[in-house]
This record gives C-alpha cells, sequence and structure tokens, in this order.
C-alpha cells in the first residue's frame, strides 16, 4: 500500500477533539470521531487457537457487542513494543476493529497536525496521521484504520467464520441421539 | 561552536568551509552550509516507530525534528554518550528537513580543501580534509543514511 505523505506545512488550522492514550508509556492521539466506545477489558474473549493462523498476532482477543463480532488488537504488538498491563479497550467506528490500551489519559483539542518528517520511512507512515504537540510534548496521532486494514478485517472475518461453522457442526464419528 | 584554526586566506582557491564534529575519539566533517547549528541537549522523546538510526525527535522552536544517531553507522554500538546534537538540512526530493545529529562535544568550523576518498573507505566518505594533526573524513549525510549499522 502506498502511503503519500501530507504536505509538509502544517495540515490542519481547524481544532480537531482527539483521546490521548497511553501504551508503555508512550502516549498516543486519536480523533474522538474515530472511537465508538472506550470500555474496560471486560467481555473479552481470547482469539480461538487457529484463529487466523499465523497471519494475525496481534488480534489477541475477540469481543461481542450488538451482536458484531470486534477483533481486539493489541497495541503493543501493533506498535513493536514491549507488553503493558492493559486496561481499557477502544471500539473503533469505521470497522469492527478494537484496539487493547493501558490507560486513556484525557481528552484534547489540536489545532495543529504537524507531517511525519521525512526521516521517517518505516511501518510508522502507515501507523500515524501526523504528530500533535501539547505544549512541548510530541504525541503521534494516530490512523485508525492502520489497525488492521481492510484485507485484515476479511481475513479475521473468514477466519472467525470458519472456526463458529467448525464448532457448530457435530464432530466426525460422533454419536446421533 | 568555535571558529577553527585553519585560514582559508591561505589556503588554495578550492577551500570550502566544513563543521567538525567529535565522536568519541574521531572527528568527521560536514559541509558547513548543511549544518544551521549545534544545540545544547535537549529533551529526546520517542515514539514507536521502524526506521532504522532514528532515536526519537526534538522541538526546536516549534519545528519537530528526526534525531539520527549517525554514531551507529560510524562506531558501532559502542559508541560513547552524545552531549549535544549538530542541527543539519537534510534533503528528501525538493524538500529540505532539519536533522538533529547527537555528537560527543564541541563543534569546530574550519576551511580546508577536500582530497578524493582513498579506496576502501565506506560510500559515505565523499572526501578527505588534511588538517594540521588529522586526516578527517567528509561525510555525506543521505549516503550515511542509507549505510548498514555496523556491528
Amino acid at each position: 500500500m502506498r502511503i503519500t505523505r501530507p504536505e509538509r506545512k502544517r495540515t490542519s488550522r481547524r481544532g480537531e477533539a482527539v483521546i490521548l492514550f497511553s501504551v508503555a508509556g508512550t502516549s498516543f492521539a486519536v480523533a474522538v470521531s474515530a472511537v465508538e466506545e472506550i470500555r474496560s477489558t471486560e467481555g473479552l474473549r481470547p482469539a480461538p487457537q487457529g484463529f487466523a493462523g499465523f497471519r494475525l498476532p496481534k488480534v489477541k482477543y475477540l469481543l461481542e457487542r450488538e451482536r458484531r463480532t470486534y477483533f481486539v488488537v493489541d497495541a503493543n504488538l501493533h506498535f513493536h513494543i514491549l507488553p503493558s498491563r492493559a486496561t481499557r479497550v477502544l471500539i473503533l467506528r469505521h470497522a469492527p476493529v478494537a484496539v487493547l490500551v493501558d490507560n486513556i489519559e484525557k481528552t484534547s483539542e489540536i489545532t495543529v497536525l504537524h507531517a511525519l518528517p521525512h526521516a521517517f520511512e518505516g511501518d510508522e507512515m502507515q501507523w500515524y496521521r501526523g504528530l500533535a504537540l501539547f505544549g512541548e510534548q510530541v504525541v503521534p496521532v494516530v490512523r485508525p484504520e492502520s489497525f488492521l486494514s481492510k484485507g485484515e478485517v476479511a481475513v479475521a472475518q473468514a477466519s472467525a467464520s470458519k472456526l463458529a461453522a467448525a464448532a457448530a457442526s457435530p464432530a466426525p464419528g460422533a454419536a446421533s441421539a | 561552536m568555535s571558529a577553527g584554526h585553519a585560514n582559508s586566506a591561505a589556503l588554495g582557491e578550492g577551500a570550502r568551509s566544513f563543521v567538525l564534529f567529535p565522536l568519541g575519539k574521531k572527528r568527521f566533517a560536514l559541509p558547513a552550509d548543511v549544518v544551521t547549528e549545534l544545540a545544547r541537549p535537549d529533551r529526546l522523546q520517542a515514539f514507536p516507530h521502524t526506521t532504522p538510526r532514528l532515536t526519537g525527535v526534538l522541538v526546536r522552536r516549534g519545528h519537530i525534528v528526526p534525531v539520527f544517531d549517525v554514531a551507529q553507522v560510524l562506531l558501532g554500538a559502542g559508541a560513547p554518550a552524545r552531549k549535544f546534537y549538530l542541527i543539519a538540512t537534510r534533503h528528501f526530493g525538493s524538500a529540505r528537513e532539519w536533522t538533529a545529529i547527537p555528537v560527543t562535544g564541541e563543534c569546530e568550523l574550519t576551511a580546508a580543501e577536500v582530497v578524493p576518498p582513498t579506496g576502501g573507505l565506506p560510500g559515505y566518505v565523499v572526501g578527505l580534509l588534511s588538517l594540521e594533526r588529522e586526516i578527517v573524513e567528509l561525510l555525506d549525510l543521505e549516503k550515511l543514511a542509507a549505510a548498514e549499522v555496523s556491528s
């Protein structure tokens, strides 16, 4: 996937409400408009054995909500950082995806989104829309759709359906009543 | 940044200005026109990324400046602690961007003639400065950014 950078200049002058959350001591921001709900980790179900094979190791849990299955991404695995203690789940609005994070710090507003400097050329180009300054603190503003791409969601949904069908069908050789 | 003792008037027409910066016991050079300033230690801020050799960012006068640790390439993992940041300009196509280079001490501005690098030197060494008591390698930042980290 080709990611184009925003203009090098400050890209936004309008205020944008964001939620600041932390993972392993690092703060991140996500647009309020991208988040459907923030909840505790209650009700998370570990992804069943065989779920999505080895293709989506960052999807650690599933969450049933309003008769919809959400795929819960471990933010530590997504950002390649050391494990930490997750206590909150951000349920995203654009797709059946949720993100496991340590804490919600606060909500705030950004008026300027700085483009990621050109020197950054790795996965962060997909992860972040840009960088925000809160005083002197630099906070990456995440691209919500990067947690699971459309293709990855399709893989997750297919895998979940397959496992559900296998669980519902009687085991071969099982005696019928 | 201190002015060097090399006297450009005493050098030939081909003399150019360079900034010499120390990394451990060695000094390296960058063309003076790519160097913006030498900054005191600042608050390095890190966030997850996968770009090699970038260790984080600094905020300088409202700019977010990536920190490019050239010592990993030039000296390997055993590089001594860096004390200052040399702020240099990198080019990305038509765009220009500041980059902070951690260095281990004071820098020096000097004028010297460049001689071609000898064989066997890494590709990011684009010339040599023959100074009074030392030969200093002249670096190309873009080639350095593309170089493998030495072990």
